[in-house]
């Protein structure tokens, strides 16, 4: 293979090809990523999503990170789409830093597909484009005479074929299009027709190398022992039985940082081995002065919110009509709470830090990768320039990955040793120091008329902000907490909510279905709670309010959102059809049912979930059906295995899942206090998707929030309804 | 230092370290084995069993100097190219989200296969209810433990 001079044809070519101006094939000068050295035409790369070598073999970079979600499929399905390529031929590759814009890199929100649809789609149909140009020009013919077909262009007229590979010297110099045609949805061959994952080879060899798993040359390893309260401070630090331990290089401690990661003060043992610095860390004698706030506890921060449910939220989220017509009228209320929780990766959490001089490089999972680089960019004091970024797999993230408190301190500990450190965070410090979803309370209200139906609606929640965390005490963002807001999918035409925030010590963060789990919990409990007393059918009572109301915007100008109650009945019609929720039941099985839509990721799902009473508070979960409509599906595969995960973790918060704190200390240690869903506890589970042309949307996140409310319905029908999570505090156990 | 003689995946290794050093740190620091995972250290995942003579283990409950003389097999060696039945199956069934728990789920189900070849529920059940998965394929591995069960009674 000759190295030649560079020639700009092979370097990424720069185009815009939206008229909204999202730049797709973009290249930063000077970032080593994708950066071309030019070897002698080996392969075609028209955009930083796609290149092809001479041996037809395709690598698609996809740029949003992984961590379960299947992007690394997903994502590379929509590029071959419109490429017309063989997927066997695909592989899948991390997007390297820098390659896009910043934020693309930014995965949460279960956004990623509906981020890159058309700009993949785009780039797909880009390097297509461009194919049959250059094979166009080899047979010295229109362009139009010619089609793409499973990796080939074909010569319509001759029906010659030449296999991609064969065309990348040529496309290569082509100039790249500025418009392309994309393909009529209808004749997709690869969208919505289900693939396994890409690289799902290496993950069952053990092949695959999740952050923790990186070794790069020279690395060592630290633990840390942090603060045990948050906000407390470092006094002082005897750690000569430390450094007695063999393997033991360096003892260093760091400063911790207020918002937006609210890492705290540390001491780390850096050392040969992961074991060692685990072992020396346990000898540590260390000195910590804990601050004021080192005496909150869970138990009064409950009775905190019981306490302040009944007065008016200190902020309104939104009104229509007037509800104080209504109150004491026909009235029921009910309260609601729910505990902190963590993510609990089984990977934990982990970061490989090398600091030379003025610059850094690092090598981790982070879930925005941009906004981390700026943040460490201000705390270590290298400027942004002079770090290089590498974005690896991730062993699970769920939320967890947008925070990056653990890349500030592996930062901060690398600053002060001259190879690079892998700093590892142990289960308990993983269970003990995360940013937890916020703990949360509602109180609900609702009046009803002569008729039965719901004339008003007040949803007073109370929570532990994370944006209190992330942007101050001082924020006006209560963004994930805001309850029933504009769009309440249930018609009903007196409508009240509002928040009271309440300081905790102890970090806060995004967990998968953010504020949709928490309203969703409450929600379909009282709606479910209404229809019973009115001695109403909970599935026709609910779509009472749905089925006849049309789509509506959540607000005005470009950030308004749509809700579609119409959606949102459909997902649940279908799961009580397929549940059989007409059908007379067994003798001690009950039906639960919960609805709900993720409208940001334009996503609607609904479970139900039936369960036989074995004992009065003991029962088994016979089975669940989940019902979907995220429009138009790109890996059906990847779906199902987000509905099969989502319920997963939907039945470990319903069941168990619970971070409880005394004297600002996390109780829970690791999984045997801080408990999952096992396998013999999985119920069966069948998945109904709608067959949605809708655009597609986005599906990490709306197979949760339904299970706990459905399960909690069907113990009510049974007779007692669970008013909190997790359910085993109210005294029940399961089989 | 100690040194110790290890047989994992059936080649010899020597390693140096201290005798109280976890498999699961000698396998990951010291041979580069990474696909045996840390998950809690403390046995209550499951995200780093190995196969010793026959048997799952968790690699982070065993110390170095008790696994001298033993057949250690580590994914990395339960197969060359990934052909063992229960990966076969894994495969067949599309199991992993993140994967990073699969590893310990893969050689959980190749342990218990390879000393009874048709486990009943209840025994499949208890094995397996040992390895976390957060991601929540539990239906799936249930799947692909059918699946490597009906090949390997072919």
């Amino acid at each position: 293979m000759k190295k030649t001079a560079i020639d700009r044809r092979h370097f990424i070519k720069i185009t815009s090809l939206s008229s909204g101006g999202l730049a797709i094939g973009f290249m930063m000068p000077g970032l080593p990523a994708l950066a071309i050295s030019a070897y002698d035409c080996e392969f075609f790369q028209p955009n930083a999503y796609i290149k092809i070598d001479k041996k037809g073999k395709i690598t698609v970079y996809y740029s949003k990170q992984e961590s379960g979600q299947g992007v690394d499929t997903a994502l590379p399905m929509i590029v071959a789409e419109e490429l017309d390529a063989d997927f066997r031929d695909v592989k899948a590759e991390i997007a390297p830093y820098g390659t896009v814009p910043g934020s693309e890199h930014d995965t949460g929100g279960s956004q990623s597909i509906l981020g890159m649809y058309d700009s993949l789609r785009k780039a797909g149909a880009v390097a297509k484009a461009m194919l049959i140009s250059a094979a166009a020009a080899v047979w010295k013919i229109s362009p139009s005479s010619c089609a793409a077909d499973n990796g080939e262009v074909v010569n319509t007229v001759t029906m010659q074929r030449i296999k991609y590979g064969g065309l990348v010297c040529e496309a290569a110099k082509l100039p790249v299009p500025k418009e392309v045609t994309l393909k009529n949805p209808k004749d997709f061959k690869l969208i919505g027709k289900s693939e396994k994952r890409s690289n799902l080879k290496d993950i069952l060899t053990g092949k695959t190398k999740y952050g923790l798993d990186l070794k790069v040359p020279g690395m060592v390893y630290a633990v840390a022992e942090r603060c045990p309260v948050l906000g407390g401070s470092l006094v002082s630090v005897d750690d000569a039985a430390a450094k007695r331990v063999p393997g033991v290089l360096k003892v260093v401690s760091y400063k911790g940082t207020g918002a937006p990661m609210h890492v705290r003060d540390g001491v780390a043992v850096i050392a040969t081995s992961t074991w060692a610095a685990i072992k020396a860390r346990k000898l540590l004698n260390i000195t910590w002065d804990e601050g004021k706030k080192n005496n909150e506890n869970t138990e009064q921060l409950f009775k905190t919110f019981a306490g302040k449910a009944k007065d008016a939220p200190k902020i309104e989220v939104y009104k229509k009509g007037d509800v104080s017509k209504y109150n004491g009228k026909n009235e029921l209320v009910a309260e609601y709470a729910q505990p902190f929780l963590a993510h609990a990766t089984i990977e934990p959490m982990n970061f490989i830090a090398s600091v030379k001089d003025d610059s850094c490089e690092i090598w981790g999972g982070l879930q925005l990768p941009d906004w981390a680089v700026n943040t460490i960019a201000a705390v270590s004091g290298i400027k942004k320039e002079k770090i290089k970024v590498n974005l690896l797999l991730m062993g699970g993230a769920f939320g967890r990955r947008l925070h990056f408190d653990f890349a500030i301190e592996a930062v901060k500990i690398a600053q002060q040793f001259d190879k690079p450190v892998q700093l590892v965070w142990e289960r308990t410090d993983d269970t003990q120091y995360s940013p937890y979803r916020p703990a949360n309370y509602h109180f609900l209200k609702a009046s009803t008329d002569e008729k039965g139906s719901i004339i008003s609606w007040q949803h007073h929640v109370l929570g532990t902000p994370i944006a209190f965390m992330t942007e101050g005490p001082d924020t006006k963002n209560i963004g994930e907490m805001d309850g029933a807001d504009h769009g309440f999918c249930y018609a009903i035409p007196n409508i009240k909510t509002g928040y009271t925030p309440v300081d905790f010590n102890i970090n806060r963060g995004w967990l998968r279905s953010v504020d949709i789990c928490v309203n969703t919990f409450p929600v379909e409990s009282f709606i479910d709670e209404i229809a019973l007393k009115l001695k109403k059918d909970p599935l026709q009572f609910r779509l009472s309010m749905l089925e006849n109301r049309p789509d509506f915007k959540t607000g005005e100008g470009p950030g308004a959102l749509t809700q579609s109650p119409a959606r949102i009945a459909a997902v649940l019609k279908l799961a009580a059809e397929k549940i059989g929720w007409s059908s007379p039941r067994k003798p001690n099985h009950y039906i639960g049912l919960a609805t709900h839509s993720f409208i940001f990721a334009k996503s609607y799902a609904a479970h139900a979930i039936e369960i036989e009473m074995l004992e009065p508070k003991k029962f088994r979960i016979v089975k669940v059906v989940a019902a979907i409509d995220c429009g138009l599906v790109i890996n059906p595969d990847g779906l199902l295995n987000q509905m099969e995960g989502g319920l997963a973790f939907g039945l470990t918060q319903a069941l168990k899942g619970e971070i409880t704190i005394t004297n600002s200390r996390v109780n829970q240690d690791g999984y045997f206090s801080y408990e999952l869903l096992r396998y013999d506890e999985m119920p069966p589970v069948e998945i109904h998707i709608t067959d949605s042309k809708e655009e597609p949307g986005g599906v990490g996140e709306v197979g949760l929030s339904t299970v706990a409310p459905a399960l909690c319905n069907a113990l009510a029908a049974a007779g007692n309804r669970p008013r909190s999570l997790p359910i085993r505090n109210e005294g029940y156990s399961w089989v | 230092m100690p040194v110790f003689k290890l047989n994992v995946n059936n080649k010899e290794y020597t390693v140096e370290a201290e005798s109280d050093m976890p498999l699961l740190w000698v396998l990951r620091d010291l041979l580069d084995l990474t696909g045996t995972k840390y998950g809690c250290g403390v046995a209550s995942c499951g995200a780093c069993t190995v196969i010793m003579d026959g048997n799952a283990v968790y690699a982070c409950q065993r110390t170095v100097s008790t696994c001298v003389n033993k057949k250690i097999i580590t994914i990395e060696g339960l197969s060359e190219d990934g052909s063992h039945p229960v990966q076969r199956a894994w495969q067949k069934a599309g199991v992993p989200q993140c994967g990073y728990c699969q590893p310990g789920q893969i050689m959980a189900a190749a342990a218990l296969l390879g000393k009874n070849k048709k486990p009943s529920e209840e025994l499949i059940n208890e094995t397996m209810s040992e390895n976390l998965c957060r991601c929540g394929t539990y239906h799936r591995i249930k799947e692909a433990i059918h699946i490597a069960i009906e090949e390997i009674n072919k």
